[in-house]
Formats: C-alpha cells, structure tokens, sequence
C-alpha cells in the first residue's frame, strides 16, 4: 500500500463549513452579545463572540493540519493513554463538582465543563477521541486474533470502557446529546468490527434496555423525551423558536444579518440554534446545500472507512464518521422537531472550542488515513493473510 | 449488502426524511411560521389621534367651549393589595370620588381588578402614583370637558364611552373631529427594544381630529340659553327652542333648546329626547308662520296686493274638511284687506291666496298647488335639507299631485303651514330671504378651523344659492310683516328707529292619528334691523309642552320680544337717525 494524496473533499469540506459558521457568528454574534448583556448585565463588546470563534476557528485549523501531519501510529501510541485521560478528567470533574470547586463549571446540576482562568474544556470530548482510537485498536487486535467471540478478552475490556464512558457522560454529567453521540461510535464500530450479527443484536438490545431504564429513572430525561407534547416547557419554547426561525427563513431566507430570531428568541443561537439560525438566513436552499455539503462529508469518511484495508484504520474512520454523523443528524433532527432536543453541537459551524477542536482533530486526522486507501474495497471477509503482508510492507517502506 | 453499505444507506435515508422535514417547514407551512414569527416579533402600537376640540366665537376670537383632559380610572388588585394601607391611603386622596366600598373590593382576590375610581384628575392620580403602592395602579383615559357647563349641549351633542360623537357638532362632525389613528408597528427583540432588521416596519402618524370653530357667538348663545330658561318658568312651559341667524350670510348666530343636559353626565337625562336639537333634527308643523311664505307667492305671481280684499266667512270647506279661522270676531267678517288676513292670521285669506294662485275665486286648482309647490319647496327650501353642516331631518312637503287623501284640503292646510313636516332650520332660512330681498343663502354655523392656536376662516363664499322671491315682493313682505307685528305689539318693544317685523304661528298636533285642539305648539318668527335698512337679524322661537296648548301670540311672541331686546343690543343694530 502507497501514500497518494489525500482526500480533498474533506478538506474543502470542513475548511468550508468552518468559515461558513464564522460567517454566521460574524452577523449574529452582536444580536448575542446584546442579549446576553441585557440578560446577565454581561458587558460582551458587539465583536466579542466572532473574535472567540475567530480564535476557536484558527485553531481548529491549526488541530486539523496537526492531525493530518501527526502519523497515525504516533496518535495509536498515545490513543489508549488518551481514553485513561478522558476518563480520569471526567471523575475528576465529578469529584470537583462534588465538593463546588468553581473549576467545575455546571449548569442545572450537570457539570459538564472545566473553567479554568476562562478557558473552558469539555472531557467528553476527550473521551469520544479517546474511545475512537481505544476501541479501533482493540478490535483490530481481537479480530486478528480471531477472538471476537471471547468474553475476558474482547466483549469484557469493550464493554467496561464503553460502559464507563457511558456511566461519566449520561449518569454523572447528565449529558444525554454526548451520551448518544458515544453510543452512536460505540455501536458503529461495534457494527462494522465484523462480529457476528448475533453478538451485535444482543448488545443492541442490552443498550436499548439501559437506555429505557436510564429514562424511565430521570424525570429530567422523561421531560425531554416528552418534550413535543409538554407546551409550556422550556424545551418545547426552544423548539417552536427554531421552527420558527427555520420556517420564516423560507425559500430563500432572509438574508444574512436580518435574523430576528437571534435577538433573543431562540436560545442558544450561537451554539446548538445555529443550524435554525441558518435556516432563517438562508432558507430552504441554504440549508439543503448544508445538509449536502455535511452528507457528502459523511460519505467520504464512510468511503474512505471501506477502502482502507487495515481494520484499525477503518474502524477509526467509522468512529469519526459516526462521531460526525451523531452531531449532524442529532442536532438537526432536534431542531427541526423530529426528535426531543438534546443539546449536541453541530460540528463545525456551532460557536464552542472544544468540540470543535476535537471534531476537528478527528477530521484531520480522517483526512490522514484517507491518504492510505486502497483501489479496491475492503470485502467484510478481508483476508487476514492479505492485511498482514500489507501492514507489514508498509512497515518496512516507513522504515527506509 | 455489506455494512459500509447499510450505514451509508441509513445516512441518506436520514438525510432525506429531513430534507422532507426542512420542505414542510420552510415552503409548506412557510406562511404558519412568518406569522407566528410576527406574532411575537412584532410591537404594534395604536397611535392615537387627538379628538378635536369645538370653538365658539367670542366676538372675533374662537375659543374652546368642548376639550380634552387626561383622566384617571383607579384599580385595585385585591390579591395583591395591602387592605390597611390602600384603604388608608385611597380614602385621604380620593375622599368622595371613591366609587368602591372596600368590603367589596376585598370580598374576592381572585377577580385581581376591581375599579374604585373613575374620571381621577391628575394631581389625586399623582398622588396615588407617588404613594407607589402594590396591587394599585392607574389607567390613563382622555376625557371631554366642557369649561362652559351645559353651554350648548343639544348643540354640540357628546362623545361616548366607545370615543364616538354622539348628536349635535360631536356626532355630525363626529369623522372630522376624530381624525385618524396611526399606527406604530415595530420588529423588536426579546427585550421589546426596537430593532432596524425585518420588513415588518410600519410607521403611520396619527391625524389629529380637526378643531372645529363653530360661528356660533358664545356670549349670544350664553344668554338666548338664559332667556329661554327663564322664560319656561315665566310663561310656564318645558320646552323652547330659538334660533339666531344672520338673514344676509345664512350663518347661525345661536342655537339653543331647553332644557339642555350636562355633556360631562350625558347619562343623567329623562330620555333620549333631550338630546335632541330640535331646531335641526325634529321637522314640525311651523303653522301661520308660513303664511308669509304663501302671501309672498302670491305677490309673485301678482295675483294679490296689501290691500286686495277677500270676503272672509269664517269658515269655508275644502274636500268636506272644515278650514277655520282661529280670530273669529265679527270685525273680521266680510271684505279684508290681505294685510288684514296676515295681521289676524286668517286661514280663509291664505286659501284665498291658494285659489287666486290657480286662478280661480272658489276652487283650488292643479296650477295653484303647482305654484305654491314651486315656492315652498323648490325656491324656500321647506320639506328639503337645507344643506348646513350637522345632522338635520328632511321633513316633507307634499308634491302637487301627490297620491294623498284630500290634496286639495292638505294644500288649504298648507297654506297656514299645517299638513306638512319642516325644520325650524328649513323656516328660518327661507324666512331670511322672504326679508333679505329674496336671496337664498344656505345656512352655515362651521365658520373654519383652529390650527396650532390660529384661526383659519372656512374659504366657503357664502353667496346665495337662488333667488326666492323679487326684491320688490321681499320690500312689500318687509311691510306686511311689520304691519302683522304692531297689531300684536302689546307691550310697546319695538322702539323707533328699528325695523321688527314677524308672524305668529299656533300649530295643532296630531294626536292619535287627528288634529288635536288639546295640545298646540307655537311658534314666532321675526326679522329685525336698523328702520329703512335690510334686517341684520332673524330669529325663530318655537314653544311647546305634551298636552299643553301653547299660542304664538300669547307664548311664543312674549319670549321674541325678550330675545329680540338682547339681540338688537347685543349686535349693537343701531336705530335710524
């Protein structure tokens, strides 16, 4: 197998998508300051929410170059430390949060972020990357040693890390949107790990039990599944308002600047609103390009995932891919009303660092394993002789 | 299928339902979602146009007998309302203007609002306002004043609780007055501060109502008001009416009726009759008073003089109704002069004058009642809107050929101004060219507008509209009517020097369907100036009570003559050197 170039769809892709939330941040952000002001008795200068995402966007691309540039075996070397991070970060912010030290930064009862000297961090971020890196590598391994039926050697180790993610994330955090966007990486490399269909119905059916007790025992969570009936709840307001940003948007939208819904109406309109804000800006046609440009992003990693024939680079690819495609179909169908909200970023074009430096190290690190593929697909069945003698030539090629 | 294929599958189905999802929303229920949008986008204000204000003269200068004033409507919230100190405070600041009893107030918490004070000035309301107590607030509402009382009420009519002009000046200008309300529609953001984006701006200023100036003097109607009062205790009946008009411009002067009622409590009156301006809006049977309309006809077509006589019987038959004479002495009878018949109010001579019209001595003929026809409706207006600015009934006057019983009888009648329905406004007005050498002028009492405090005249010309009658046959009316005038001169008013000329009219009122001699309304009309000039004045007085039989020359001339004094003096109508 011979490094060729890269795929540039990606990267025109999320380069765009960047710049086109900076342009958003760029005309509503004064509507946020405004609000938040007259709000909090904040004092936010009318350019303070572009330049942040000025400054989060150039570092973004920055994580994106590094991701890309940075071999992935040096990013395998440090993966699994970075899922014992992810996990220590979380329990640590638990452990703040538990005795309010201010580090731990919460909202409701959920703490969900670090604060430190006004730099906010996220640990399920770093998990998510953490757990794409973790859970390819022990995949691959199990796979090669055929031993994805064991329980103690794969089915034990893949279910405690998952389920701890899961446990931080869902029970401690209270983060229901970063809880579905794990499950959706766990379940999809679970999916395309190759175990039998059987093993991968039971676990489905394992997580769809934990989930309906995980509702069932929060009336938070039960609020927000029931959230399209519940008129006057907070949640429902939230999604009439971007309904109606999205349908005022119309056709064509109302141009860029003349947001009315960003005055205010819609919460969170920098962040998990932007794609609503975006629908009344630029209506119909605006959002459908969106959602292509997105689709077609998600469907070069998923290309890219089955023409890669090491199965730890696939695996990899489909967990950024199903990382991505959780945030973008989960964040959308939200505001769009098709499912309860949520509060999950859309990648990219949402006002916020961490997740957008960490989608964005993903993605530049997706871009990377694309310059590794294949002419030919991978087949479900790939030979493991045949994955051997390639690993081991490109081994030796990355030698000289 | 392999399972790459299966996700990518899942993808673009997921994507497609929420293309579809985005189609429904965005084109589909596009409109929906802009309304509910401007729903709650959008502040609108009704900007309230200022009602105008109504002058009245005071020699050359208007000045404001009906305004605006802020008012104050007090509320309390029982819920949230301190009892003891509301209670406390309210009672030393609105004293006897509070409307509530506490007890009641504070029966129910649950009803939030309770109003215990109506129509509060502005220093109690600042009072209250100052006292910032919980649960109580104040509601602005403009309110009419009237800085003359019960001055001209029936002329100027009310507005209503809904802000609408109700009778008289308020409710005939009631559009103008009220001008146009703008509106004020603007985007705004959560915090109500008006935004610049969107297309929903809407900004129409308010049109404030026109102040109209009446040319009604309001000293002059002050005391027409005083005389008419003190003369329904004098000569002792409930109702009068007078009007006041310049006869050489048509412009009314005053207009008065009592009893009047008090605008600022429009509610508190007997009926709704008392609203009523009667010498606008009630057409009545003026009687004799016409016959100066019928004689003036006569001359016109030269079929009578002064001095013609006639042969008076008393009492003559016309379609087998019986046409008497109301003077029956026996002076009267055989040969009189038509001045005579005017002077005595004969109901024979102005049936006479009827026939002559026709060109017969006995019989009234088609060509008579189409002459006379001719004169009282098309040339002096009665039976027909005169044209003024407030509302006024129509009346009506039978046509010649009109598909009546007895037309020949009703032409008889109307001959002495009985079978037929006018204005006070329709008699004074041809009365004023009967005097004024026949020129018509249509009558007016809006003389123009106050903008930003100025004065600004209406550009009408106030030029006759027709000639009624010849100037010839005005004089010699001018004449008759001063002659009709000395014989029921009792009292000696009239000084020299002064032209007064005026008919008497006694009305008969049809009472359960027939003319009822129990109840009579009477009516006096007169013209009067400098001797040998043309009047500088016409007046019309009318008299009546239910059930009462009230006479032109025993009630309604008495209250002329008293009206006539102030006039003459008022207008400073100088006598003849």
């Amino acid at each position: 197998m011979r490094k060729h170039k890269s795929d540039r769809i990606i990267g025109v892709l999320t380069v765009g998508l960047l710049a086109l939330g900076l342009i958003i941040i760029y005309a509503i952000g004064p509507m946020r300051a405004n609000v938040t002001n007259a709000a909090y008795g904040t004092d936010y200068s009318e350019n303070y929410f572009f330049l942040q995402q000025l400054r989060n966007v150039a570092l973004a691309l920055i994580v994106f170059v590094l991701a890309f540039r940075v071999p992935y075996r040096v990013v395998r070397k440090w993966g699994k430390m970075l899922i014992v991070v992810g996990l220590g970060l979380c329990a640590l912010l638990a452990i703040f949060a538990a005795i309010h030290n201010p580090v731990a930064s919460c909202e409701l009862g959920a703490c969900r972020w670090f604060n430190i000297a006004g730099v906010s961090l996220q640990p399920a971020e770093v998990l998510k990357f953490g757990l794409v890196i973790y859970l390819a590598g022990l995949i691959a391994e199990r796979k090669k040693e055929e031993k994805l039926d064991s329980w103690s050697d794969f089915w034990l180790p893949f279910t405690i890390v998952s389920g701890l993610s899961l446990l931080f994330v869902v029970v401690i955090q209270k983060d229901l949107g970063t809880g579905v966007s794990l499950m959706a990486i766990i379940m999809a490399m679970l999916f395309m790990s190759g175990v039998k269909m059987r093993y991968f119905g039971m676990a489905l059916g394992v997580v769809g039990l934990c989930g309906v007790l995980a509702i069932v025992s929060s009336p938070h969570r039960m609020e927000r599944l029931f959230t399209f009936q519940a008129e006057d709840s907070s949640d429902s307001y939230h999604i009439e308002n971007a309904k109606i940003a999205i349908g005022t948007g119309g056709f064509m939208g109302v141009g860029i600047g003349n947001s009315v819904q960003a005055t205010g109406y819609l919460p969170e309109s920098i962040n998990d609103s932007v794609f609503a804000i975006m629908g009344e800006t630029f209506g119909f046609v605006g959002l459908v390009i969106v959602i292509a440009a997105f689709t077609t992003l998600l469907l070069r990693l998923l290309r890219a995932a089955n023409y890669l024939h090491d199965t730890e680079e696939s695996l990899v690819m489909i967990g950024i891919f199903a990382w991505a495609a959780a945030h973008v179909v989960v964040n959308i169908a939200s505001m769009t009303g098709l499912i309860p909200l949520t509060g999950i970023t859309l990648p990219l074009l949402s006002y916020g660092g961490t997740s957008m430096l960490f989608m964005a190290a993903a993605l530049g690190l997706a871009l990377q394993l694309t310059c590794w593929t294949s002419r030919e697909p991978r087949t479900e069945e790939d030979k493991r002789g045949q994955e051997k003698i390639e690993r081991t030539a490109r081994g030796a090629r990355r030698a000289v | 299928m392999s399972r790459n294929k299966v996700l990518k599958i899942g993808l673009l189905l997921v994507m497609a339902v929420i293309v579809t999802r985005l189609f429904c929303i965005q084109i589909l229920e596009h409109e929906v979602w802009a309304e509910k949008a401007a729903a709650q986008q959008t502040r609108q204000n009704v900007l309230l146009a200022k009602r105008g204000e109504i002058y009245m003269m005071d020699g050359d200068e208007p000045v404001a007998v009906v305004m605006n004033a802020t008012v104050y409507t007090v509320i309390v919230d029982p819920m949230l309302a301190e009892r003891q100190e509301v209670e406390k405070k309210m009672n030393e600041v609105l004293g006897d203007e509070r409307t509530a009893e506490w007890d009641d107030v504070f029966a129910d918490k649950t009803l939030r609002y309770y109003v215990v004070a109506k129509n509060v000035g502005r220093k109690k309301a600042e009072a209250i306002a100052e006292a910032d107590l919980t649960g109580v607030w104040l509601q602005a509402n403009t309110e009419r004043v009237y800085p003359e009382g019960t001055l001209g009420s029936t002329l100027l009519g009310f507005v209503n609780a809904e802000a609408k002009g109700q009778y008289g000046v308020e409710g005939s200008l009631n559009e103008e007055l009220s001008g146009k309300d703008g509106l004020l529609r603007t985007v705004k953001d959560i915090n109500n501060v008006a935004l610049s984006i969107g297309k929903d701006q809407v900004k129409i200023p308010a049109e404030d109502g026109k102040n109209v100036v009446l040319t009604v003097d309001k000293t002059l109607q002050h005391n027409i008001e005083r005389i008419l009062e003190e003369d329904t205790g004098k000569i002792g009946f409930k109702n009068m009416s007078a009007v006041v008009m310049d006869p050489n411009s048509g412009k009314v002067l005053a207009m008065a009726n009592v009893p009047g009622y008090d605008p600022a409590n429009y509610g508190n009156v007997g009926s709704a009759a008392d609203y009523v301006n009667h010498v606008l809006e009630d057409p009545y049977e003026p009687a004799s008073v016409c016959k100066t309309f019928t004689f003036a006809t006569g001359l016109e077509f030269g079929v009578m003089t002064p001095e013609k006589t006639f042969t008076n019987t008393g009492e003559i038959t016309v379609d087998n109704w019986p046409i008497r004479n109301v003077e029956q002495g026996a002076h009267l009878l055989g040969a009189q002069t038509m001045q005579t018949a005017l002077n005595y109010s004969l109901n024979t001579g102005s049936t006479q004058v009827l026939r002559w019209l026709g060109g017969s001595e006995t019989d009234i003929t088609q060509t008579g009642r189409e002459r006379l026809y001719e004169y009282y409706h098309d040339r002096f207006g009665l039976g027909e809107l005169t044209g003024i600015e407030l509302y006024e009934a129509e009346g009506v006057v039978y046509g010649p050929n009109a598909d009546i019983f007895g037309i020949d009888s009703t032409y008889a009648n109307m001959t002495f101004g009985q079978n037929m329905q006018v204005t006070m406004m329709q008699v004074a007005a041809a009365f004023s060219s009967v005097v004024n050498g026949g020129k018509y002028y249509t009558p007016w009492i809006v003389a123009g507008e106050m903008k930003n405090g100025e004065f600004i005249e209406s550009e009408e010309k106030r030029e006759p509209v027709r000639q009624t009658i010849s100037q010839e046959t005005s004089a010699t009316m001018r004449e008759m009517l001063y002659n009709t005038r000395r014989t029921w001169r009792t009292n000696g008013t009239d000084k020299p020097g002064y032209y007064v000329g005026g008919k008497t009219g006694t009305a008969q009122v049809i009472k359960n369907g027939e003319y009822s001699m129990d109840e009579t309304v009477a009516t006096y009309i007169g013209a009067g100036g400098t001797e040998g000039e043309l009047p500088s004045y016409v007046i019309m007085v009318r008299v009546w009570e239910d059930g009462k039989t009230a006479r032109g020359e025993g009630h309604a001339l008495p209250v002329f003559n008293d009206l006539k004094a102030y006039v003459q003096d008022y207008l400073r109508v100088k006598a003849k050197e």
